[in-house]
Protein backbone atom coordinates (compact mmCIF):
# COMPACT_ATOMS: atom_id res chain seq x y z
CA UNK A 1 0.00 0.00 0.00
CA UNK A 2 0.75 3.77 -0.12
CA UNK A 3 1.09 6.08 2.22
CA UNK A 4 -2.74 7.19 3.16
CA UNK A 5 -4.27 10.38 1.14
CA UNK A 6 -7.85 11.82 0.15
CA UNK A 7 -8.29 11.53 -3.13
CA UNK A 8 -10.68 14.10 -5.40
CA UNK A 9 -11.56 12.81 -9.42
CA UNK A 10 -12.77 15.72 -10.53
CA UNK A 11 -14.53 15.32 -14.51
CA UNK A 12 -14.02 18.75 -15.68
CA UNK A 13 -11.07 21.17 -15.92
CA UNK A 14 -12.97 24.14 -14.17
CA UNK A 15 -14.05 21.33 -10.86
CA UNK A 16 -10.32 20.64 -11.07
CA UNK A 17 -9.16 24.17 -10.66
CA UNK A 18 -11.76 25.53 -7.85
CA UNK A 19 -10.99 21.82 -6.14
CA UNK A 20 -7.32 22.79 -6.69
CA UNK A 21 -7.21 26.64 -5.15
CA UNK A 22 -9.40 24.79 -2.28
CA UNK A 23 -7.45 22.21 -1.06
CA UNK A 24 -3.79 20.93 -0.12
CA UNK A 25 -3.09 18.75 -3.21
CA UNK A 26 -0.86 17.26 -5.52
CA UNK A 27 -1.90 16.39 -9.18
CA UNK A 28 -1.91 12.92 -10.45
CA UNK A 29 -2.34 12.04 -13.99
CA UNK A 30 -0.67 9.06 -15.61
CA UNK A 31 1.05 8.42 -11.97
CA UNK A 32 4.66 6.64 -13.65
CA UNK A 33 6.57 8.99 -12.11
CA UNK A 34 4.01 10.42 -8.80
CA UNK A 35 3.14 6.57 -7.64
CA UNK A 36 6.91 5.47 -7.53
CA UNK A 37 8.10 8.71 -5.87
CA UNK A 38 5.18 8.65 -2.69
CA UNK A 39 6.36 4.79 -2.49
CA UNK A 40 9.27 5.85 -0.95
CA UNK A 41 7.37 7.52 1.88
CA UNK A 42 5.66 6.51 4.96
CA UNK A 43 3.36 9.29 5.34
CA UNK A 44 2.46 12.24 3.13
CA UNK A 45 0.95 15.94 4.21
CA UNK A 46 -1.09 16.03 0.80
CA UNK A 47 -3.79 15.27 -1.17
CA UNK A 48 -4.32 13.62 -4.22
CA UNK A 49 -6.42 15.68 -6.93
CA UNK A 50 -6.54 12.75 -9.81
CA UNK A 51 -7.42 14.98 -13.46
CA UNK A 52 -6.76 11.60 -15.57
CA UNK A 53 -10.62 11.89 -15.84
CA UNK A 54 -10.73 14.72 -17.45
CA UNK A 55 -11.64 13.89 -21.26
CA UNK A 56 -11.21 17.81 -22.56
CA UNK A 57 -7.21 17.43 -21.91
CA UNK A 58 -6.08 14.52 -23.82
CA UNK A 59 -6.63 15.75 -27.19
CA UNK A 60 -4.10 16.20 -30.03
CA UNK A 61 -5.17 18.61 -32.86
CA UNK A 62 -3.91 21.54 -35.07
CA UNK A 63 -5.84 24.76 -34.65
CA UNK A 64 -5.21 27.64 -37.01
CA UNK A 65 -1.79 26.65 -37.75
CA UNK A 66 0.00 25.62 -34.20
CA UNK A 67 -0.32 21.69 -33.65
CA UNK A 68 -1.65 21.08 -29.40
CA UNK A 69 -1.09 18.67 -27.11
CA UNK A 70 -3.75 18.33 -24.46
CA UNK A 71 -1.75 17.47 -21.17
CA UNK A 72 -3.42 14.47 -20.80
CA UNK A 73 -2.54 12.87 -24.14
CA UNK A 74 0.22 9.97 -23.13
CA UNK A 75 3.43 9.05 -25.13
CA UNK A 76 1.05 6.67 -27.13
CA UNK A 77 -1.55 9.08 -28.16
CA UNK A 78 1.39 11.29 -28.99
CA UNK A 79 3.63 8.47 -30.99
CA UNK A 80 0.13 6.60 -32.46
CA UNK A 81 -1.20 10.13 -33.76
CA UNK A 82 -1.71 11.03 -37.09
CA UNK A 83 -0.74 14.65 -36.96
CA UNK A 84 2.84 14.09 -35.03
CA UNK A 85 3.48 11.87 -37.41
CA UNK A 86 3.30 13.84 -40.04
CA UNK A 87 4.20 17.15 -39.14
CA UNK A 88 6.96 16.66 -36.32
CA UNK A 89 8.17 12.83 -36.55
CA UNK A 90 11.33 14.55 -34.27
CA UNK A 91 8.72 14.34 -31.48
CA UNK A 92 7.45 10.34 -32.20
CA UNK A 93 10.64 9.60 -32.67
CA UNK A 94 11.50 11.23 -29.07
CA UNK A 95 8.50 9.00 -27.53
CA UNK A 96 9.12 5.77 -28.75
CA UNK A 97 11.41 4.74 -26.50
CA UNK A 98 10.25 6.32 -23.58
CA UNK A 99 9.81 3.76 -20.48
CA UNK A 100 8.48 0.42 -21.79
CA UNK A 101 5.05 0.19 -23.85
CA UNK A 102 2.83 0.07 -20.36
CA UNK A 103 4.46 3.16 -19.33
CA UNK A 104 3.83 5.17 -22.58
CA UNK A 105 0.34 3.79 -22.43
CA UNK A 106 0.10 5.40 -19.06
CA UNK A 107 2.81 8.50 -18.38
CA UNK A 108 1.18 11.65 -20.14
CA UNK A 109 3.42 14.49 -21.94
CA UNK A 110 1.89 16.87 -19.55
CA UNK A 111 3.70 15.38 -16.33
CA UNK A 112 6.55 14.39 -17.89
CA UNK A 113 7.03 18.49 -17.77
CA UNK A 114 6.02 19.38 -14.80
CA UNK A 115 8.16 16.57 -13.35
CA UNK A 116 10.69 18.14 -14.75
CA UNK A 117 13.41 15.50 -14.95
CA UNK A 118 16.77 16.45 -16.61
CA UNK A 119 15.91 12.78 -18.32
CA UNK A 120 12.51 13.37 -19.50
CA UNK A 121 12.05 12.28 -22.93
CA UNK A 122 9.76 14.69 -24.29
CA UNK A 123 11.89 18.10 -23.48
CA UNK A 124 14.35 18.76 -25.39
CA UNK A 125 12.55 17.63 -28.95
CA UNK A 126 9.47 20.43 -27.24
CA UNK A 127 12.28 22.78 -26.50
CA UNK A 128 13.81 22.41 -30.26
CA UNK A 129 10.17 22.79 -31.50
CA UNK A 130 10.14 26.36 -29.47
CA UNK A 131 7.19 24.81 -27.73
CA UNK A 132 4.73 26.81 -24.73
CA UNK A 133 2.93 25.28 -22.07
CA UNK A 134 -0.53 27.14 -21.11
CA UNK A 135 -1.43 26.86 -17.33
CA UNK A 136 -4.91 27.82 -16.42
CA UNK A 137 -5.82 28.33 -12.70
CA UNK A 138 -9.19 29.64 -11.24
CA UNK A 139 -7.07 33.22 -11.37
CA UNK A 140 -6.68 33.22 -15.47
CA UNK A 141 -4.69 31.86 -17.89
CA UNK A 142 -0.70 32.27 -18.79
CA UNK A 143 1.35 31.00 -21.46
CA UNK A 144 4.82 30.09 -21.11
CA UNK A 145 7.88 29.55 -23.24
CA UNK A 146 8.71 25.73 -22.16
CA UNK A 147 12.77 26.27 -21.58
CA UNK A 148 11.25 29.29 -19.06
CA UNK A 149 9.04 27.31 -17.51
CA UNK A 150 11.55 24.46 -16.50
CA UNK A 151 13.83 26.27 -14.16
CA UNK A 152 16.33 23.08 -13.26
CA UNK A 153 15.93 19.79 -12.78
CA UNK A 154 13.05 18.89 -11.18
CA UNK A 155 11.85 22.42 -10.80
CA UNK A 156 8.68 24.78 -13.06
CA UNK A 157 7.79 27.53 -12.33
CA UNK A 158 4.07 26.46 -12.08
CA UNK A 159 2.25 28.81 -9.14
CA UNK A 160 -0.06 28.06 -6.96
CA UNK A 161 -3.14 26.51 -8.24
CA UNK A 162 -2.29 26.05 -12.05
CA UNK A 163 -3.01 23.02 -14.03
CA UNK A 164 -1.03 22.39 -17.26
CA UNK A 165 -3.66 22.25 -20.01
CA UNK A 166 -1.95 21.79 -22.82
CA UNK A 167 0.93 22.45 -25.01
CA UNK A 168 1.39 24.71 -28.34
CA UNK A 169 3.61 24.87 -31.18
CA UNK A 170 4.30 25.36 -35.22
CA UNK A 171 4.82 22.17 -37.19
CA UNK A 172 8.89 22.79 -38.04
CA UNK A 173 10.69 23.81 -40.82
CA UNK A 174 13.26 21.17 -41.37
CA UNK A 175 14.62 19.11 -44.03
CA UNK A 176 16.17 16.71 -41.12
CA UNK A 177 16.12 15.63 -37.47
CA UNK A 178 16.90 13.16 -35.29
CA UNK A 179 16.71 12.54 -31.72
CA UNK A 180 19.36 10.62 -29.55
CA UNK A 181 19.15 8.52 -26.58
CA UNK A 182 21.67 7.04 -24.65
CA UNK A 183 20.27 4.80 -21.92
CA UNK A 184 22.22 1.86 -19.94
CA UNK A 185 20.17 -0.59 -21.93
CA UNK A 186 17.96 -0.65 -25.28
CA UNK A 187 14.63 -1.59 -23.19
CA UNK A 188 13.05 0.25 -20.36
CA UNK A 189 16.15 2.83 -20.08
CA UNK A 190 15.61 6.00 -18.42
CA UNK A 191 17.90 8.74 -20.96
CA UNK A 192 21.63 8.87 -19.30
CA UNK A 193 21.65 11.63 -22.37
CA UNK A 194 20.04 12.76 -24.89
CA UNK A 195 20.01 15.54 -27.81
CA UNK A 196 17.39 16.48 -30.15
CA UNK A 197 18.39 18.19 -33.30
CA UNK A 198 16.53 19.86 -36.24
CA UNK A 199 18.61 21.32 -39.35
CA UNK A 200 16.88 22.88 -42.27
CA UNK A 201 19.55 22.79 -45.53
CA UNK A 202 18.26 24.94 -48.50
CA UNK A 203 20.91 24.70 -51.43
CA UNK A 204 23.63 23.06 -49.75
CA UNK A 205 23.97 25.07 -46.89
CA UNK A 206 22.50 24.88 -43.39
CA UNK A 207 19.91 27.71 -43.04
CA UNK A 208 19.09 26.48 -39.31
CA UNK A 209 19.91 24.72 -36.61
CA UNK A 210 18.64 23.42 -33.71
CA UNK A 211 20.58 21.15 -31.03
CA UNK A 212 18.71 20.62 -27.76
CA UNK A 213 20.48 18.03 -25.13
CA UNK A 214 18.28 16.94 -21.98
CA UNK A 215 20.80 15.24 -18.70
CA UNK A 216 23.75 17.80 -20.33
CA UNK A 217 23.21 21.01 -18.52
CA UNK A 218 21.58 22.22 -15.59
CA UNK A 219 18.73 23.85 -17.66
CA UNK A 220 16.91 23.06 -20.51
CA UNK A 221 17.55 24.98 -23.46
CA UNK A 222 18.79 25.33 -26.96
CA UNK A 223 22.69 25.62 -27.31
CA UNK A 224 22.91 28.66 -29.25
CA UNK A 225 26.71 28.77 -29.76
CA UNK A 226 26.92 25.26 -31.41
CA UNK A 227 23.76 26.49 -33.62
CA UNK A 228 25.61 29.50 -35.16
CA UNK A 229 28.36 27.49 -35.74
CA UNK A 230 26.45 25.94 -38.49
CA UNK A 231 24.16 28.38 -39.73
CA UNK A 232 25.61 29.53 -42.96
CA UNK A 233 28.05 26.66 -43.87
CA UNK A 234 27.96 23.62 -45.85
CA UNK A 235 27.06 20.22 -43.68
CA UNK A 236 29.87 17.83 -43.43
CA UNK A 237 31.44 15.75 -40.82
CA UNK A 238 34.16 17.86 -39.90
CA UNK A 239 31.62 20.68 -39.21
CA UNK A 240 29.68 18.25 -37.28
CA UNK A 241 32.20 17.64 -35.05
CA UNK A 242 33.05 20.97 -34.19
CA UNK A 243 29.50 21.69 -33.18
CA UNK A 244 29.35 18.59 -30.93
CA UNK A 245 33.24 19.60 -29.32
CA UNK A 246 31.05 23.29 -28.68
CA UNK A 247 28.30 21.64 -27.10
CA UNK A 248 30.44 19.84 -25.17
CA UNK A 249 33.11 22.23 -23.86
CA UNK A 250 29.31 24.49 -23.16
CA UNK A 251 28.39 21.50 -20.90
CA UNK A 252 31.26 21.82 -18.64
CA UNK A 253 31.24 25.60 -18.18
CA UNK A 254 27.92 25.50 -17.22
CA UNK A 255 27.71 22.45 -15.33
CA UNK A 256 31.18 22.19 -13.84
CA UNK A 257 33.40 19.42 -13.35
CA UNK A 258 31.60 16.28 -11.89
CA UNK A 259 32.42 12.99 -11.30
CA UNK A 260 30.27 11.98 -15.06
CA UNK A 261 32.38 14.70 -16.58
CA UNK A 262 35.11 12.29 -17.88
CA UNK A 263 32.36 10.12 -19.37
CA UNK A 264 29.86 12.50 -20.84
CA UNK A 265 32.78 15.02 -22.23
CA UNK A 266 33.43 13.16 -25.30
CA UNK A 267 29.88 11.26 -25.04
CA UNK A 268 28.30 13.85 -25.64
CA UNK A 269 30.55 15.73 -28.54
CA UNK A 270 30.14 12.07 -30.55
CA UNK A 271 25.97 12.26 -30.18
CA UNK A 272 26.11 15.68 -30.71
CA UNK A 273 27.99 14.60 -34.24
CA UNK A 274 26.37 11.82 -34.89
CA UNK A 275 22.75 13.17 -34.56
CA UNK A 276 23.74 15.60 -36.67
CA UNK A 277 25.24 13.64 -39.29
CA UNK A 278 21.88 11.42 -39.39
CA UNK A 279 19.96 14.97 -39.47
CA UNK A 280 21.68 15.92 -42.73
CA UNK A 281 21.85 12.63 -44.58
CA UNK A 282 26.24 12.75 -44.23
CA UNK A 283 25.64 9.40 -41.87
CA UNK A 284 22.83 6.58 -42.10
CA UNK B 1 -9.29 8.27 4.99
CA UNK B 2 -11.95 8.40 3.02
CA UNK B 3 -13.52 5.22 0.72
CA UNK B 4 -14.45 5.58 -2.34
CA UNK B 5 -16.93 3.59 -4.60
CA UNK B 6 -15.64 2.36 -8.05
CA UNK B 7 -17.52 0.99 -10.98
CA UNK B 8 -15.22 -0.84 -13.92
CA UNK B 9 -15.53 -3.92 -15.70
CA UNK B 10 -13.19 -6.56 -14.72
CA UNK B 11 -12.88 -9.75 -17.03
CA UNK B 12 -16.46 -8.89 -19.06
CA UNK B 13 -18.07 -8.58 -15.12
CA UNK B 14 -19.19 -5.07 -13.99
CA UNK B 15 -18.22 -4.76 -11.04
CA UNK B 16 -18.95 -2.38 -7.77
CA UNK B 17 -16.27 -1.74 -5.05
CA UNK B 18 -15.73 0.48 -2.00
CA UNK B 19 -11.63 1.22 -1.59
CA UNK B 20 -9.32 3.19 0.09
CA UNK B 21 -7.90 5.95 -2.12
CA UNK B 22 -4.05 4.83 -1.27
CA UNK B 23 -4.76 1.38 -3.22
CA UNK B 24 -3.28 0.78 -6.17
CA UNK B 25 -5.01 -1.22 -9.11
CA UNK B 26 -2.67 -4.27 -8.26
CA UNK B 27 -3.75 -4.20 -4.45
CA UNK B 28 -7.06 -4.04 -5.49
CA UNK B 29 -7.43 -6.90 -7.88
CA UNK B 30 -4.69 -9.23 -5.83
CA UNK B 31 -5.83 -8.46 -2.08
CA UNK B 32 -9.39 -6.93 -2.25
CA UNK B 33 -10.72 -9.13 -4.90
CA UNK B 34 -8.45 -12.28 -4.82
CA UNK B 35 -6.85 -12.79 -8.38
CA UNK B 36 -3.38 -13.69 -7.81
CA UNK B 37 -2.65 -14.02 -11.45
CA UNK B 38 -1.92 -10.40 -11.05
CA UNK B 39 1.80 -10.52 -9.66
CA UNK B 40 3.38 -8.28 -7.29
CA UNK B 41 6.84 -7.51 -8.38
CA UNK B 42 8.91 -4.50 -7.91
CA UNK B 43 6.07 -1.91 -7.75
CA UNK B 44 8.06 0.70 -9.75
CA UNK B 45 6.88 0.13 -13.17
CA UNK B 46 10.03 -1.78 -14.11
CA UNK B 47 9.59 -5.48 -13.89
CA UNK B 48 5.84 -5.59 -15.78
CA UNK B 49 4.83 -8.71 -13.62
CA UNK B 50 1.54 -6.49 -12.64
CA UNK B 51 0.69 -6.12 -16.06
CA UNK B 52 -3.19 -6.05 -16.97
CA UNK B 53 -5.05 -4.59 -19.89
CA UNK B 54 -6.99 -1.51 -19.71
CA UNK B 55 -9.05 -0.25 -21.95
CA UNK B 56 -7.20 -2.23 -24.87
CA UNK B 57 -3.40 -1.31 -23.67
CA UNK B 58 -1.18 -2.99 -21.32
CA UNK B 59 -0.14 -1.05 -18.46
CA UNK B 60 1.26 -1.63 -15.07
CA UNK B 61 -1.08 -2.22 -12.44
CA UNK B 62 1.26 -1.34 -9.60
CA UNK B 63 1.23 2.22 -11.10
CA UNK B 64 -1.94 2.85 -11.28
CA UNK B 65 -4.71 4.01 -8.21
CA UNK B 66 -7.73 2.26 -7.94
CA UNK B 67 -9.83 5.59 -8.40
CA UNK B 68 -8.41 5.67 -11.48
CA UNK B 69 -10.00 2.55 -12.86
CA UNK B 70 -13.52 4.48 -12.81
CA UNK B 71 -15.12 3.13 -15.64
CA UNK B 72 -12.68 0.93 -17.35
CA UNK B 73 -12.36 -2.19 -18.78
CA UNK B 74 -9.91 -4.42 -17.20
CA UNK B 75 -8.65 -8.08 -18.51
CA UNK B 76 -6.17 -10.35 -16.17
CA UNK B 77 -4.94 -13.66 -17.11
CA UNK B 78 -7.96 -15.07 -15.34
CA UNK B 79 -9.89 -13.47 -17.94
CA UNK B 80 -8.13 -14.42 -20.99
CA UNK B 81 -11.02 -16.98 -21.64
CA UNK B 82 -14.23 -17.20 -20.24
CA UNK B 83 -14.37 -21.38 -19.59
CA UNK B 84 -11.55 -23.30 -17.94
CA UNK B 85 -10.08 -23.97 -21.92
CA UNK B 86 -6.90 -22.19 -22.54
CA UNK B 87 -5.94 -19.28 -24.75
CA UNK B 88 -4.07 -20.42 -27.71
CA UNK B 89 -1.24 -18.00 -26.10
CA UNK B 90 -0.98 -20.05 -23.50
CA UNK B 91 -1.57 -23.22 -25.04
CA UNK B 92 1.72 -22.11 -27.18
CA UNK B 93 3.95 -21.26 -24.39
CA UNK B 94 3.45 -24.32 -22.70
CA UNK B 95 4.41 -26.68 -26.14
CA UNK B 96 7.38 -23.97 -26.59
CA UNK B 97 8.46 -24.57 -23.21
CA UNK B 98 8.48 -20.42 -22.52
CA UNK B 99 7.72 -21.37 -19.13
CA UNK B 100 10.15 -21.56 -16.13
CA UNK B 101 9.94 -20.36 -13.03
CA UNK B 102 6.51 -18.75 -14.36
CA UNK B 103 6.27 -15.36 -12.40
CA UNK B 104 6.77 -13.18 -15.54
CA UNK B 105 4.14 -15.18 -17.86
CA UNK B 106 0.50 -13.94 -16.77
CA UNK B 107 1.89 -10.41 -17.72
CA UNK B 108 4.04 -11.51 -20.96
CA UNK B 109 0.99 -13.10 -22.16
CA UNK B 110 -1.37 -10.25 -21.70
CA UNK B 111 1.53 -8.45 -23.34
CA UNK B 112 1.34 -10.97 -26.29
CA UNK B 113 -2.39 -11.03 -26.34
CA UNK B 114 -2.39 -7.19 -27.31
CA UNK B 115 -0.10 -7.37 -29.40
CA UNK B 116 -1.81 -10.01 -31.35
CA UNK B 117 -5.29 -8.28 -31.48
CA UNK B 118 -3.50 -5.66 -32.78
CA UNK B 119 -0.71 -7.10 -35.24
CA UNK B 120 -1.42 -10.98 -36.52
CA UNK B 121 1.70 -11.69 -37.50
CA UNK B 122 3.92 -9.57 -35.92
CA UNK B 123 7.97 -9.95 -36.76
CA UNK B 124 10.33 -10.69 -34.01
CA UNK B 125 11.31 -7.45 -33.44
CA UNK B 126 7.81 -6.13 -32.81
CA UNK B 127 7.20 -9.15 -30.49
CA UNK B 128 10.49 -8.22 -28.80
CA UNK B 129 9.37 -4.37 -28.78
CA UNK B 130 5.69 -5.50 -27.19
CA UNK B 131 7.54 -7.32 -24.31
CA UNK B 132 10.34 -5.31 -23.52
CA UNK B 133 8.34 -3.63 -20.42
CA UNK B 134 8.05 -7.72 -19.33
CA UNK B 135 11.50 -9.00 -17.44
CA UNK B 136 11.53 -12.34 -17.35
CA UNK B 137 14.78 -13.68 -15.67
CA UNK B 138 14.71 -17.37 -16.65
CA UNK B 139 13.90 -18.13 -19.82
CA UNK B 140 16.42 -16.18 -21.67
CA UNK B 141 13.51 -14.94 -23.87
CA UNK B 142 14.11 -16.75 -27.06
CA UNK B 143 11.22 -19.92 -26.23
CA UNK B 144 9.30 -16.81 -25.22
CA UNK B 145 9.25 -14.94 -28.44
CA UNK B 146 8.88 -18.40 -30.21
CA UNK B 147 5.40 -19.02 -28.45
CA UNK B 148 3.94 -15.54 -29.83
CA UNK B 149 4.79 -16.83 -32.94
CA UNK B 150 3.25 -19.87 -32.88
CA UNK B 151 0.76 -18.67 -31.09
CA UNK B 152 -0.13 -16.26 -33.84
CA UNK B 153 -0.45 -19.17 -35.98
CA UNK B 154 -2.47 -20.81 -33.74
CA UNK B 155 -5.21 -18.06 -33.68
CA UNK B 156 -5.22 -17.92 -37.04
CA UNK B 157 -5.86 -21.49 -37.98
CA UNK B 158 -8.79 -21.16 -35.07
Amino acid sequence: MLPEFNLKRPLTLNEALSEYAAGSYKIIAGGTDMIVEMRKEKSIDFDILDISGIPKLKSIKKEGGKIIIGALSTFSDVFKNEIVQKEVPLLKEAVRNAGSLQIRNRGTIGGNICNASPAADSVPPLVALDAEVNLVSTKGQRTVKLDEFITRPYATNIKEGEILKSITFSPPVCTGYHFYKLGRREALAISRMNVAVMLNIKGGVIEDAVISPGSVMPFVGRVTEAEELLEGNKPSKELFEKAGLKVSGIMIKESGIRWSTEYKKPVIKEMVSRALNFAAGTEK
Amino acid sequence: MEKLKINFKLNGKQIRVECEPAKTLLDLIRDDLGLKGVKRGCEIGECGACTVIMNGEIVNSCMVLAPQVEGSDITTIEGLTSDESLHPIQTAFMEKGAVQCGFCIPGMILSAKVLLDNKPSPSGSEIRTAIAGNLCRCTGYKQIVDAIKYAAQLMKNE
